[in-house]
């Protein structure tokens, strides 16, 4: 199962500025995966090539077998990948419940039909439910996304990437602008309903990184400085230079 | 819950004061009711894409009168017809030109929708005019309505009573559908979209489908409108594919207000009585009209219902908390 998520030599201009020159790691079934990288590496860019947002100006995806470079992202959604928003990208004047329904109905077919109602439906509701709990929101399913402290709407943006029973997560920045306090709850969060799928984290804080990751790949200047276990990593000397500052 | 059996209550309420009609009013207010009910379909489609998709179109007199056109031609060139096959052709003609005018339209948004729709818009009047020896040119066509057969019996509904219960046995339930629709999945899709497309599509769904998809139904809901029109009036001509017509139509629904559902309702009403007294009284009643339509702009740009709920929510205070303000704004858009 090595190649269940295989970049394989990713390249991306803007026009004729080299953000990403060759982008390459493989990511195992069931593994926590970090990005990690200074300002400028290219994570975003990636990130947004992974999920479907971008095109890559060369290279390809593998996933569980297919290329999947430049498919749109609702089909990557379908196939059962689904990412998060560095900044809070969730329905503002939706309820946290109808938030969490809005993924939950589109996982299970209910998205065009026009007699159905969703909210109507019990195993739907059952189904958002769960996960409503799950994210540790039940106390405030009913209020509008818009009324929900910082940290309650970054729980929320990790429940509505859920909400389509993905089996691989694309994180990115899931604790960005949160206080300590926040960011240790965060990464509890992370760990619980990530368990048992393929896990893919854009971070910035290495506390979260190496308390989540089994595996890190360093992005530096649009390519992959090295990918391996986090022990490995955080002695690596050319990763030390790439933090540290070219020496 | 209990808002919606009020709903219930209200639209019973309004279903046998509509069979009552007949009894209670002139010929003449009975004619300008069932203008009045066609109207109110033709507008509360356009606000399903005004008001709910977010899309301004300039094109959707097109459909009305595309749907208008078909059907009188068919009563023209097939005689032998019913009423129901006629509405049919209409209809369908409609739906072909939604599916493909869309399609080609999909990809755009803003402006550039706006302004496509009014290209599309101009295109079809211009063929509506030159056309002359299907469309008869200025001088428009004249039908005679078809009987009613429902297989087992055949109803004359040149009368305009029964010509009244038809259309609104058959538009009251479209448009009661059209009510629906806005809780349904769909319906809930496409709110959805205008306020985060792009989560829309990272949670699998296509909006590009979505939006062609909303745009057909409403075509087609024009169109149905469409027929009904040269149906009651027994007249179809240009007029019916103008961007005079789509401006009527905007302008019913901005009076109305965009965020309700019977918003544009309401300003069909508005509209089409004070368009009927003020013609009486001057000729120059669409400039009187055009002022209305800037002073509610400039002054009330969320129309009449939103006046209409303010005055309520004064009278019976607000029920704003949290949690029910989500519902407010969701249901908002009832």
């Amino acid at each position: 199962m090595s190649d269940y998520f295989h970049v394989r030599d990713i390249h991306k201009d803007f026009s004729g500025m080299k953000v990403l020159t060759g982008v390459d790691f493989k990511v195992r079934k069931n593994e926590r995966h970090a990005v990690i990288g200074p300002n400028g590496a290219g994570k975003t860019t990636l990130f947004n090539i992974m999920s479907g947002d971008l095109k890559p100006s060369s290279g390809i995806i593998l996933y569980k077998g297919k290329d999947v470079s430049g498919k749109p992202p609702h089909i990557l959604n379908r196939s059962g990948l689904s990412r998060s928003f560095q900044i809070t990208n969730v329905f503002q004047q939706l309820s946290v419940f109808d938030n969490i329904l809005s993924g939950v109905r589109s996982r299970y077919g209910l998205r065009y039909h026009f007699f159905k109602r969703p909210d109507r439906d019990h195993h739907l509701i059952e189904k958002v439910e769960a996960l409503v709990a799950e994210v540790g929101l039940t106390d405030v399913k009913d209020q509008p996304a818009s009324s929900l402290s910082y940290g309650q709407q970054r729980a929320l943006e990790i429940g509505v990437t859920l909400s389509t029973e993905p089996e691989l997560i694309l994180l990115d920045e899931p604790t960005a602008g949160m206080t300590h306090e926040e960011t240790v709850q965060a990464i509890k969060l992370i760990d619980k309903v990530t368990s048992g799928r393929t896990l893919i984290i854009i971070e910035h804080d290495m506390d979260v990184v190496f308390s989540l990751a089994d595996t890190i790949s360093v992005l530096y200047h649009g390519t992959i400085l090295v990918s391996d276990s986090p022990e490995k990593v955080s002695n690596d000397n050319r990763v030390k230079d790439a933090y540290l500052g070219e020496g | 819950m209990k808002k919606q059996g009020n709903i219930f209550i209200c639209m019973s309420g309004l279903i046998l004061a509509g069979a009552l009609m007949p009894v209670i009013l002139s010929q003449y207010h009975l004619y300008i009711l069932t203008e009045i009910i066609i109207f109110s379909l033709f507008a509360v489609s356009y606000n399903l894409l005004l008001g709910y998709a977010g899309l301004l179109s300039f094109g959707h007199a097109l459909f009305f009168g595309l749907s208008g056109f078909a059907t009188a031609l068919a009563i023209i060139h097939f005689p032998g017809l019913t009423l129901l096959s006629t509405v049919l052709i209409g209809l369908a003609a409609s739906i072909i030109a939604g599916f493909v005018i869309g399609a080609l339209l999909l990809r755009h948004k803003g402006s550039y929708f706006a302004l496509l729709t009014l290209a599309f818009s101009a295109l079809f009047y211009a063929v509506a005019v030159k056309w002359y020896s299907v469309t008869g040119g200025d001088n428009g066509l004249n039908i005679v309505r078809p009987d009613l057969n429902l297989g087992f019996a055949s109803i004359s509904v040149s009368g305009l009573a029964h010509f009244y219960y038809l259309t609104l046995i058959v538009v009251g339930a479209t448009i009661i559908f059209c009510w629906y629709f806005t809780q349904t999945a769909m319906g809930k899709t496409v709110l959805l979209m205008r306020d985060n497309e792009k989560r829309m599509q990272f949670l699998g769904y296509n909006t590009n489908f979505a939006r062609l998809i909303l745009f057909t139904f409403t075509g087609a809901l024009a169109g149905l409108a469409g027929s009904f029109y040269a149906l009651h009036f027994e007249f179809v001509s240009h007029m019916a594919v103008s961007i005079n017509m789509t401006t009527v139509v905007l302008l019913m629904t901005f009076v109305g207000g965009t965020k309700k559902f019977w918003g544009p309702i309401l300003g069909v009403f508005v509209y089409i009585i004070f368009q009927n007294y003020l013609s009486d009284l001057t000729d120059r009643w669409a400039l009187i009209m055009g002022f209305i339509f800037v002073f509610m702009v400039l002054f009330v740009p969320g129309g009449l219902s939103e006046v209409i709920v303010k005055i309520q929510q004064r009278l019976f205070g607000k029920r704003n908390d949290n949690g029910v303000k989500y519902i407010a704004s969701e249901e908002g858009n009832l």
